[in-house]
């Protein structure tokens, strides 16, 4: 125990790569959301297949086997990304697939006289679109989309695979070099309960105080 | 004002309209009644583009669409049709996530790009008009049917449309609170603002109406004053609709 107490900044380290890394990757795989519930739901025939594909592979796929392409798989055609950068690219691919899911069932439970009230008005579907219908179908996706972010936390340890310094990753280098394996992983275990229940609590917080208007 | 001529339409094979001829004078306040099914809703919302034509055209406020143009022709001329237009929905439709005042702005702010203050100004006289200011920040969920209807009234004047339509303004109302609703109306029909109502209500619309629209099975089959409409009616479909009501 005395052992992971006088390790603990080397840990916390660890742990604020994995928070980073989850934020990062949130942020930018709710953009591609975004686009892609959109593009779904609004593109012509090509566009909408494009971004069926895109889901299906990504939800048919492991995550572990993404970021491996994605760090070692790209090497082959010239393509050396940093560890850190693979890691925040591979993971807003795989979360947004998984988001853009949500939202678009979100934007499809909005009902069909929000679009005609805001088109009577003489708004254009642009503006239909950001100004009525996804802040409505954002906070109708909060919820769903709070559990994925929970769930991308805990996927953030698979990043150890290609060296990024993350939790886990920093637990298993303090084994090696201290042949001590349980208080190290419980450690990070009791660390990695903690921040998902931060996230949880925050997003608690979050859902109510969107709901206001209910 | 508005001229509608030949307007049809098809949903899948089903013809709901049938060659829809009629015009209507700035001013004017016309209800158009028939039973459900009959293609009244329909007609309305040919008219602002909220359902595509078949065949057939019209004009409203010196915009002309007609069915055999581009569609992106139409959807432009749509666009500036209902910049001319204001709609209230059968289910009101508010914004949920705005409040009353914010209902009746967002148009003003992001189609008429006109300054915040502004915007509030006009919005509080609005909210003011229909009896709400009170409301104004309050969600629609806290507002009764008969309230949100009034603001949806308000967030349709905001525009300043020269032509108002009604698609059923108070068919999802409970009845104790039609009247508020009707009140407004009939205060605007007496401010002279032209207007197209689809309504059940026969005492209104015999008491704001200039003119009946009579339709069934997809045409119009009876255009009177209300007097004569629905004291001595020219067919047996309308003396059927009276006496069943």
């Amino acid at each position: 125990m005395d052992l992971v107490w006088s390790n603990m900044p080397f840990l916390l380290k660890g742990a604020y790569y994995t928070l980073l890394i989850t934020i990062v990757s949130m942020f930018f795989g709710s953009i591609i959301a975004v686009f892609v519930a959109i593009a779904r739901l609004k593109g012509n025939w090509l566009i909408r297949w494009i971004a069926r594909a895109y889901v299906s592979i990504i939800r048919g796929t492991p995550t572990l086997v993404q970021i491996i392409i994605v760090y070692y798989g790209l090497v082959d055609y010239g393509l050396k990304l940093e560890p850190l950068m693979a890691a925040y690219i591979a993971l807003s691919i795989s979360i947004g697939a998984y988001l853009s899911e949500t939202l678009r069932g979100a934007i499809q439970a909005i009902p069909k006289g929000q679009y005609e009230a805001a088109y009577a008005s003489g708004m254009t579907p642009f503006q239909t679109m950001t100004r009525i219908i996804l802040p409505q179908a954002i906070r109708i996706a909060i919820p769903p989309a709070g559990n994925t972010f929970i769930g991308m936390l805990k996927e953030t340890s698979l990043v150890s695979v290609i060296t990024v310094t993350e939790l886990l990753r920093q637990a298993q280098l303090l084994i090696a070099q201290y042949y001590v394996y349980m208080p190290f992983y419980l450690a990070i275990a009791v660390m990695y309960w903690i921040m998902s229940t931060v996230f949880a609590i925050l997003l608690e917080r979050l859902e109510k105080r969107l709901s206001k208007y209910e | 004002m508005i001229k509608i001529k030949q307007l049809t339409k098809h949903f899948g094979k089903q013809e709901v309209l049938k060659g829809i001829n009629l015009q209507i004078q700035a001013g004017e306040v016309v209800a158009i009644l028939g039973p459900s099914g009959s293609g009244k809703s329909t007609l309305l919302r040919c008219l602002n583009g909220l359902e595509q034509m078949t065949y057939g055209g019209i004009e409203i406020s010196g915009v002309k669409v007609d069915a055999n143009q581009k569609q992106r022709e139409i959807n432009k001329k749509f666009r500036n049709i209902r910049l001319h237009t204001g709609m209230v929905f059968q289910q009101f439709n508010l914004y949920p996530h705005k409040t009353a005042i914010q209902n009746v702005i967002e148009a003003l702010l992001i189609v008429k790009k006109i300054s915040k203050e502004q915007a509030l100004l006009k919005g509080e006289k609005l909210l003011a008009r229909v009896g709400l200011l009170d409301k104004k920040d309050e969600y629609p969920s806290r507002l009764s049917g008969g309230q949100q209807q009034r603001v949806a009234i308000a967030r349709a004047l905001a525009m300043e449309p020269d032509i108002l339509f009604f698609d059923e303004p108070t068919s999802a109302l409970d009845p104790e609170l039609v009247d508020e609703v009707l009140m407004v109306i009939k205060e605007l029909a007496k401010e002279g603002m032209t207007m197209v109502i689809v309504t059940h209500e026969m005492e209104f619309a015999r008491d704001v109406a200039d003119r009946i629209i009579f339709m069934a099975d997809g045409s119009i089959i009876e255009e009177s004053v209300p007097e004569e409409f629905f004291v001595k009616p020219k067919t047996e479909r309308a003396k059927k609709f009276l006496k069943i009501l």
